[in-house]
């Protein structure tokens, strides 16, 4: 007993004179240490948001100011440049050359719109058998559509380009959409098919038994449960499709070019046109920044096509 | 009777799994057609890189087997875009695993107002890769009106033709595409590390190890599978980058800056040259090819060999 608290008693007293010693040290220690980790996550910040924002601070100026030297952080605002976009080819006095930025944005729409549409149609099916049934050639066939991921687009444009031009499709929202479909269809399909096979076994089992077909466990079981997943795959398929750009840089015409390649445009062969480039860069950027937060905990699972969750 | 119900059963049971067999085709049909589709203009890609293919005189058209092909090794800026294409995919994707994985150490640890960066720092991903380049090439200016050099100024650095000049070039392209890229890379490290077991660093820990050989020997042989999967899509994109290159520089100065991506582009439409670019645009492919193969299997056997 006394053994005990004797040692107990030299315990306590070792760990007080090594606090008092050590306490400036390690408060120095420990500031230091919060400066470093605030200066990092600073920094952090500053180098993905300070592009965003200076490109918003230069939609907002006029040429004079976006070419002066140094460059100005306090200036008059001006909307000068949305209103240019907005107007698009008609008020624009030199109506041929001036980017024709709207009909950009609604191609945009239309064309992912379309291109999502068509491969959710057709990849429910195709992602539904690759995740319930086990036939010959399964994983071939889902390496074959993992394979579209990775293959170099002009291995496919530059014949694709001549095809279109032969059929008419050149210069079309439908030959886009069609196009598209080399980024959207492999993608929805394996998406599809890591939240499909997340539907727990025993419920499809429980429908069989009660007398679903296959028609039935898909409309009645996988494809309520799955809810989440599809909105999911919906949104990152627009919004790879909003991404694209080297398919309708080649397939697409001045009537149908989507919003990235339009942007190009600002860059003409007398001047470029950084402060309506600027702002059409914003206003396409937009709706991807919102997309996005809603499915912010998914887009790694998307870029990878489900491979990590 | 009963005989003859269980000889029903079984040819019913029969039938269902006889259409069960041809089903999931049936499923698979229409993703399967649209995507043949996509192929026919692979196959017919293959046949004109065996041609001569030229679309300023689409009527004199000869078929001259690989001559495309040797005619192409034969060509110095071949060789020089090659080489850029697989220095480039290399360099990158090396710099940039290692700074994901430093963002990814980082965004794992604890640090004040973690929820709202891991938020901002996904802001490159959700903007399309082109106007990203657009804006950084806003940012790029040569001058002192362009904000980099501006910012560069005040530690004494003088203006730097950001895209102007041969290696300023490649040094440019390698930030935009690394602004691009990085939080898809760290995104990736940190769901590996977030999915580490606890067990091994609590042992560690009781041994007396440090931070520094926690990360060595625990820490990175752990996110081993997840490092080389970031590795083989970043490799993949990074092999056949184009949207950034095509914006910014074009493959100039000097073609410094000219992938296979870019050569095959511009020998297609812009020289009009079919043959010659879909032969370059193959090279690329088989590259990317042996690329993931390798990749993909390093990957399989680091998954493998943890689980």
């Amino acid at each position: 007993m006394t053994v005990l608290s004797m040692r107990r008693q030299r315990y306590v007293a070792h760990r007080a004179t090594r606090r008092s010693a050590g306490a400036a040290q390690l408060f120095r220690w420990h500031y230091l240490r919060n400066v470093a980790v605030v200066t990092a996550a600073a920094a952090l910040v500053v180098w993905t948001v300070f592009p965003f924002l200076w490109i918003f601070l230069t939609s907002l100026k006029r040429p004079p100011d976006i070419i002066s030297a140094p460059p100005k952080f306090i200036f008059q605002p001006t909307l000068e440049n949305y209103l240019a976009l907005a107007i698009g080819d008609h008020a624009a006095g030199n109506a041929s050359t001036h980017p024709d930025f709207p009909s950009f944005y609604l191609n945009t729409i239309i064309i992912s719109t379309g291109a999502v549409a068509l491969s959710l149609v057709t990849s429910i099916p195709a992602a539904y058998a690759l995740a319930r049934f086990n036939f010959r050639f399964k994983n071939s066939l889902g390496y074959i559509f993992m394979g579209f991921r990775f293959v170099p687009f002009l291995v496919f444009v530059i014949p694709l380009y001549l095809l279109y031009l032969r059929t008419g499709l050149y210069n079309t929202r439908i030959g886009l959409i069609l196009a598209y479909q080399l980024i959207t269809l492999p993608f929805s399909i394996w998406m599809l098919r890591s939240f499909f096979s997340e539907v727990p076994l025993e419920i499809q089992e429980a429908a069989q038994i009660d007398g679903c077909s296959w028609l039935g466990t898909l409309l009645r079981v996988i494809l309520p449960l799955s809810m989440p997943g599809i909105a999911v795959t919906v949104i990152l398929g627009f919004m790879f499709c909003w991404n694209a750009f080297d398919f309708p840089l080649m397939l697409a015409g001045r009537q149908t070019f989507p919003v990235t390649v339009g942007a190009i445009q600002f860059i003409s062969y007398d001047q470029v046109l950084w402060g309506q480039m600027a702002a059409a860069t914003i206003v396409s950027a937009l709706p991807q920044l919102v997309l996005s937060l809603m499915v912010q905990k998914y887009i790694v699972r998307g870029l990878t096509m489900g491979a990590v969750r | 009777m009963s005989r003859r119900n269980s000889t029903m059963e079984i040819q019913a049971v029969r039938r269902r799994s006889r259409r069960g067999r041809v089903l999931p085709y049936l499923l698979l049909a229409p993703a399967l057609v649209l995507l043949t589709g996509m192929v026919y203009p692979f196959c017919a890609g293959f046949y004109y890189s065996l041609t001569d293919y030229w679309l300023q005189f689409p009527k004199r058209f000869h078929f001259f087997w690989f001559q495309n092909y040797t005619h192409l090794f034969g060509r110095s800026l071949f060789a020089r875009a090659a080489t850029f294409t697989v220095g480039y995919a290399v360099a990158a994707v090396t710099v940039q695993i290692a700074l994901g994985l430093a963002v990814a150490l980082f965004l794992h640890g604890r640090i004040p107002g973690r929820k709202a960066i891991r938020t901002l720092v996904l802001i490159p991903l959700m903007i399309p890769p082109v106007i990203s380049a657009l804006m950084w090439k806003i940012m790029m200016d040569s001058t002192r009106a362009g904000i980099l050099n501006f910012l560069l100024s005040f530690i004494g650095i003088d203006p730097v033709n950001w895209l102007g000049s041969p290696h300023e070039a490649v040094v440019s392209i390698f930030i935009i595409d690394t602004w691009v890229n990085l939080p898809f890379v760290s995104l990736i490290l940190l769901g590996g590390l977030q999915a580490l077991p606890t067990e091994p660093y609590e042992a560690a820990r009781v041994d007396g190890a440090g931070a520094a050989a926690m990360l060595r020997y625990i820490t990175l042989p752990l996110l081993r599978p997840f490092i080389l999967l970031a590795a083989t899509f970043r490799v993949m994109d990074s092999l056949r980058i184009f949207d950034v290159i095509y914006a910014t520089t074009m493959g100039g100065p000097a073609d410094e800056t000219t992938n296979l991506s870019i050569m095959s582009f511009r020998d297609a439409f812009e020289w009009y040259q079919i043959g010659m670019g879909v032969t370059e645009s193959i090279v690329l492919l088989a590259m990317v090819v042996v690329a993931s193969y390798v990749l993909l299997r390093m990957w399989h056997r680091s998954a493998e060999s943890l689980a």
